[in-house]
């Protein structure tokens, strides 16, 4: 056979073409009788619909956690999850919070020290020693 | 062209009243007001409520509240359809995926619930993964034959492979947030993927011996034979489906859900919505066709490659190199056809350098792209003369890879 194929998948490219948010689920527990809910419950009541209505492609669910305190669990598409503790927080604060685990990618807190990070080969291409004018000593 | 109307389609989807053994989705009004078709006419001289509205409405009346057959959920092989508009993990999918709303979640609940959940072919996937199935391979075929033309039919089947094969469509099951069920049924959420999961160890016991012998597993038997990866059909996978097995593999029943919930959008919603949701998430993925390529002999197919097209035989010339008594020379070779350079590699030796030449020509040969290309599924079902409609320019079709 004078040809043969290799197997591979196709690699995703999220946002070229469609994007997915990489966040799916949002959980919020709060405690009715503990008063650092206090500002949970205000946002439970008053800005959450919004927010559910904002974000369509995140599942939210609200559940009691009672004598503890209130949290935001973001539940990601890569497996993991991220929990924010709002103790004490007002409305606006929690509000940002939920902002922050909604545009969260999931993945560990890391440091990005390429501006740029891509599939395609470079244009330019790699810079070689055989071509190109020659030096002489 | 006469259109077929896209609601009659979709209405099919629905379980019949003449499966009186499970219970039918009871919630037939609001299907009819979700598939409202599009294309319907202002002035319509057909009546508007077709035959299988009125045949729903009396499936209503005598399923109405007043007499409710109360069933259990647990019973059921697969969650009810009527669940399916309280799940909140259906509508954040769809929204998700930024599927229209004219798929309704009950299809979309469907496509969730795999041959080994529930084998009621009325309620399971099988169906639209087979319609699914079929359109992601036209629209993959199409466009890999009208912009690589030259693609040698290996090739052709891996690149098939790498955005439509089962294990891309696994991973972008996983990539769309897919969880599935522990264990299928009806109390289950709908929103999970339902399937009988295949449990360590289950699969590994030996099959009957297979009769595909190795002298027929040629190209050309794999081309009449095989599936459209141009490979036979695993083992596993056959056995499973022949019910030889308590389960299915996650592969199966997650690349399953993909073919059927492009099913699904294609009769719900129609050709158009269904190639700007393949483009979306199954085209803009990223594979380098230039890796697919495994050469044995590529200084042999070169030759013979240049003799049938008529050119100069190659020649490979040193361009330059470095350090060749040293441990790590460098060698520069290009392949020349007369004057004209065809490809050119670099290596640590003579005869390396030379084959990675070649095989840079034969890639550049054989990836050849056309600058305007017209796949036939955009002018389908578009009138010629109009001005929005795409004309039909015939594309490059090339005399095939070669053959030594």
């Amino acid at each position: 056979m004078p040809l043969a194929a290799l197997k591979t998948v196709a690699k995703a490219r999220n946002g070229v073409g469609a994007f997915i948010l990489q966040c799916k689920r949002l959980d919020f527990h709060y405690c009715d009788w503990a008063g650092s809910s206090r500002g949970m419950k205000a946002f439970l009541k008053s800005t959450l619909p919004r927010f559910a209505k904002e974000n369509p492609q995140i599942e939210i669910t609200v559940s009691p956690r009672p004598n503890k305190h209130p949290i935001i669990k973001g539940h990601y598409i890569n497996g993991r999850e991220k929990v924010v503790c709002v103790r004490n927080m007002t409305n606006e604060l929690i509000k940002e919070k939920a902002d922050l685990l909604k545009s969260a990618s999931g993945e560990k807190l890391k440091r990005v020290n390429k501006p740029v990070e891509s599939l395609n080969e470079s244009v330019r291409g790699i810079w070689s020693p055989f071509h190109g004018g020659k030096y002489k000593i | 062209m006469k259109r077929l109307r896209i609601e009659r389609w979709g209405s099919q989807l629905h379980p019949q009243s003449t499966f009186s053994s499970r219970p039918r989705c009871i919630c037939p009004s609001l299907q009819s007001r979700v598939l409202q078709p599009h294309n319907r006419r202002a002035q319509s001289t057909a009546p508007q409520i077709p035959a299988e509205a009125t045949e729903f409405s009396d499936v209503l009346t005598q399923t109405s509240p007043e007499e409710p057959k109360m069933i259990p959920l647990e019973t059921l092989p697969s969650p009810h359809p009527h669940v399916a508009l309280r799940s909140a993990k259906l509508s954040a999918l769809r929204s998700r995926l930024s599927l229209p709303p004219r798929l309704p979640l009950q299809s979309l609940a469907r496509t969730l619930v795999h041959e080994s959940a529930d084998s009621d072919p009325n309620f399971n996937n099988t169906s639209l993964s087979i319609l699914g199935s079929n359109i992601l391979g036209y629209y993959t075929t199409e466009h890999l034959i009208a912009n690589y033309p030259r693609l040698p039919t290996s090739v052709l089947f891996a690149a098939q492979y790498a955005y439509v094969g089962p294990k891309a469509l696994t991973t972008i099951a996983h990539e769309w947030g897919i969880e599935s069920a522990a264990e299928p049924g009806g109390e289950v959420d709908p929103g999970l993927l339902q399937f009988k999961r295949l449990r360590a160890g289950e699969w590994a016991t030996p099959s009957q011996p297979s009769f595909r012998n190795k002298w027929n597993q040629s190209l050309t038997g794999k081309i009449v034979h095989g599936d459209e990866f141009g490979s036979y059909k695993s083992d596993l996978s056959e056995r499973s489906r022949n019910r030889e097995l308590p389960g299915v593999p996650l592969e199966d029943a997650a690349s399953t859900f993909v073919r059927a919930l492009v099913g699904a959008t294609y009769l719900h919603c129609g050709p158009q919505t269904t190639k700007r949701f393949y483009a979306n998430h199954f085209l803009s993925r990223h594979l380098d066709m230039s890796t697919l390529f495994d050469f044995r002999t590529p200084t042999r197919d070169l030759s013979r490659l240049c003799a049938r097209e008529g050119f100069e035989a190659p020649i490979a010339r040193l361009i330059s190199e470095t350090g060749r008594k040293s441990r790590h020379p460098v060698f520069v070779v290009g392949v020349f056809s007369g004057k004209d350079k065809l490809g050119e590699g670099a290596g640590s030796s003579l005869n390396e350098a030379r084959v990675r030449a070649a095989a840079a020509a034969l890639k550049s040969w054989y990836l050849y792209r056309p600058v305007e290309v017209t796949v036939p599924s955009s002018v389908e079902g578009v009138d010629p003369n109009s001005p929005e409609g795409a004309k039909w320019i015939p594309n490059h079709i090339d005399c095939g890879e070669v053959i030594v």
